[in-house]
């Protein structure tokens, strides 16, 4: 089961750091969600976020790509730097910072319009495409990408929230890949899916490691331990232990983590 | 097994299905009784609108109905046009005063004619049983034609409001005894004009084309002039308080942070939805009257008002319905990197749409019915006996509006004033039912299911 991580490893430690998160806070109001969190995201690699219900995996995640923004009563401190840039910084425009960090919600939320329009919006608006064939192109690409294209080729022009919970699920990841992002952050992709959708997605975060740096928040361990190279443990809005899936999975070094991961926190 | 029987041997008897126990036999009454104080309160409701709209177009659907003279009247040359070259600015000289005689005579010649017995041997005395408005009607058609002059032609002359009465029932024997415009001997001579189908009643178009008359002229009043009116003031409303309600909405449900100051913008809209529209005709005076000095009784004056009061009611309906988009969309379309804008405009407000037409339709159908405020602008009691000249004059120059013109008929003492009052409800039901109807039809078309 870890082979594949082990096998990887040595790639693990020649890559760059993509993210780098520097005593992070994050205060809703007077509730202290997120404390001293540090941590270095790899280029090119799946980083998985566990932890107990309520940790603040979410609610980390959400701070990579400023989604946090858009609750008034979410407070930030702390640094985050993405390709060496501060992302909170005064001049650093949220909008162009999420075309660069494409995120995939928890519970799939297609827009009410079709498949073909779901997924060409993003491009649309970051005009990626000149022509209507580079359009069809970018769509076809991304929709095969997230293991869609054979089940709607036939019906673009369906509506998108027809589709089943998988399906919408992989169409959100299509969106979410349309419009080239550098980092994709996902929060609890499969947990709507059947695990035959969930081995397609997982393959799926497997392929998207080649081109992008991916951040997944998962409850099942095993999907961690399957998708990932590197594994951060939250608990109490604290980052407990980061390392490589490998170790944190076979030799944790703290006891929390050994017993979340044995199932005796959580 | 042996926990069965161990109950069993403790006396516990199984309960029953088939037999109701006394808590569901209560709890099963109740519901009964529930459900039938719910259809006794909607028949309630169906019987009582079933009787309003049953009077209402028992006592206004005659309204629709006008009585006629059909007689052939000689536009004698010798009257109309002396100097006999067909001049329409000469012709113009001859007033009104002029073509009575005429139709007099052609009434009066009609009924001998048809050798109805009468005890009237005068033209003169012919003029109860027309409306003071026949003889303009017959210049305005001779100036507009000038060959029609010296030839018969047949015109139908609008009854006087005594005649129609009769053919209506309003008027009777007993109650012609005390009027002083017409008696018996006239009723009588009805009824033999109506044998000959001299006197004819068909369908009113001007009563809806038409504009209000003076107190002396029911027969010839319309309503035609102040649905102008309410038309030029459910522009400024739709101009207006649609986009600056909708505006408003969108900033204060998206954009605008949650603070004290908000929150106090919040009850304060709620505040003025329930401000009495009285209040609102008030500050129009004061304001777009007495300060801003827009002529007073002018639609423009009617429609801002209108539009400060419809404004609450687009503004609530537009946060609800933008409330009720998901906000599942509005994160999806950030995630992508779309800007707060885009994310409003191209994902939110379509879903929203529906609830934000209906909620508009609505305000302009209460701003379509509302008096009050317009009794405080002058636009009650304003006589609209013209029709606005261009499309500016439609704005500016003193109109009424269908709900001031149906008070205003209600408040007249002639019982035939009574009965236009109840068409002219007709006529702003209709309306009122048309919008609704396209309120249902936009919703049906812009609503999606996410
Ligand atoms: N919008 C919000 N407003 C206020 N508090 C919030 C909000 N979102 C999250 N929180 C709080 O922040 C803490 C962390 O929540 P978060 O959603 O990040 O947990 P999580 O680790 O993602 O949990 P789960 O695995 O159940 O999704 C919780 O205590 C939660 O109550
Ligand atoms: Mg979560």
């Amino acid at each position: 089961m870890y082979d594949t991580a082990s096998r990887l490893e040595g790639q693990v430690s020649a890559t760059d750091i993509k993210i780098a998160a520097r005593d992070v806070q994050v205060f809703y109001g007077d509730n202290h969600a997120i404390k001293d969190v540090s941590v270095d995201i790899q280029d090119k690699t799946v980083t998985a976020f566990i932890g107990p219900s309520g940790c603040g995996k979410s609610t980390f995640l959400r701070c990579l790509n400023r989604m946090n923004d858009t609750i008034d009563i979410a407070r930030i401190e702390g640094e985050i730097l993405i390709d060496g840039e501060d992302i909170y910084d005064k001049r650093v425009d949220p909008v162009q910072l999420r075309a660069k960090v494409g995120m995939v919600f928890q519970k799939p939320n297609p827009f009410p319009k079709s498949i073909f329009d779901n997924v060409a919006y993003g491009p649309k608006i970051h005009g990626l495409s000149k022509t209507r064939a580079d359009l069809d192109d970018i769509v076809e690409r991304a929709l095969r990408r997230a293991a869609l294209w054979d089940e709607v080729k036939d019906r673009l022009t369906a509506p998108g929230t027809g589709l089943s919970g998988g399906q919408q699920q992989r169409l959100c990841i299509a969106r979410a890949v349309a419009t080239e992002p550098e980092v994709l952050l996902m929060d609890e992709p499969c947990s709507a899916l059947d695990p035959i959708a969930t081995g397609q997605v997982e393959e799926l975060i497997d392929e998207l490691r080649q081109d992008y740096s991916v951040v997944i928040v998962t409850h099942s361990m095993q999907q961690a331990a399957r998708v990932s190279q590197k594994t951060a443990f939250f608990h109490l809005g604290s980052l407990v232990e980061y390392d490589t899936t490998d170790k944190i999975f076979t030799n944790p070094q703290d006891s929390r983590t050994e017993s979340y991961i044995t199932g005796r926190i959580g | 097994m042996t926990d069965l029987s161990a109950g069993a041997a403790s006396g516990q008897t199984p309960r029953s299905l088939t037999q109701t126990d006394a808590r569901t036999k209560k709890r099963n009454a109740a519901e009964k009784r529930f459900r039938a104080y719910g259809m006794a309160a909607i028949a309630a409701g169906m019987f009582f609108l079933v009787v309003l709209l049953g009077s209402i177009v028992t006592n206004g659907v005659t309204a629709f109905q006008q009585t006629f003279l059909q007689v052939p009247v000689y536009l004698d040359p010798e009257k109309l046009d002396k100097t006999g070259n067909r001049d329409p600015e000469e012709m113009k000289k001859v007033s009104t005063f002029g073509y009575k005689p005429l139709v007099e005579d052609a009434v009066f010649a009609a009924v001998q004619a048809a050798g109805i017995e009468t005890a009237f041997e005068d033209a003169g005395d012919m003029d109860a049983l027309f409306s003071a408005s026949a003889a303009a009607q017959l210049r305005d058609r001779v100036l507009a034609n000038p060959d029609l002059v010296g030839e018969t032609v047949t015109f139908k002359i609008l009854a006087s409001s005594r005649v129609d009465g009769y053919l209506k029932d309003r008027v009777t024997r007993d109650s012609v005894a005390r009027d002083k415009n017409i008696d018996a001997a006239h009723l009588d001579l009805v009824d033999g004009m109506r044998d000959a189908s001299l006197v004819t009643k068909s369908f009113n178009w001007d009563f809806i084309t038409g504009s209000d008359a003076s107190e002396s002229r029911p027969e010839q009043a319309g309503m035609g002039v102040a649905m102008l009116g309410s038309f030029y003031m459910m522009l400024v409303v739709l101009g207006l308080a649609l986009p600056i309600g909708v505006a408003a909405s969108i900033y204060l449900e998206e954009f605008a942070p949650k603070n004290r100051f908000t929150d106090l913008i919040e009850v304060n809209i709620s505040n003025l939805a329930a401000v009495p529209s009285i209040v609102f005709g008030i500050l129009g005076l004061a304001v777009f009257i007495q300060f801003v000095e827009l002529p007073q009784s002018a639609p423009i004056v009617g429609g801002l008002v209108l539009t400060l009061m419809t404004l609450p009611t687009i503004i609530i309906a537009t946060r609800a319905s933008l409330q009720s988009v998901p906000p599942s969309i509005r994160d999806a379309a950030l995630g992508v990197g779309a800007s707060k804008m885009q994310s409003v405009f191209h994902h939110v407000l379509p879903l929203a749409m529906p609830g934000i037409l209906t909620g508009t339709i609505i305000g302009l159908a209460q701003a379509l019915g509302e008096t009050a405020p317009l009794l405080l602008i002058g636009m009650v009691g304003y006589i609209a006996t013209n029709y606005p000249d261009n499309i500016a004059s439609g704005f500016f120059d003193p109109n009424s509006a269908m709900p001031a013109q149906i008070y205003e008929w209600a408040k007249r003492a002639d019982p035939a004033y009574y009965e236009r009052a109840w068409g002219g409800i007709i006529i702003l039901l209709v309306f009122l039912f048309a919008m609704n109807a396209i309120a249902i039809i936009l919703r049906r078309r812009f609503e999606r299911r996410w």
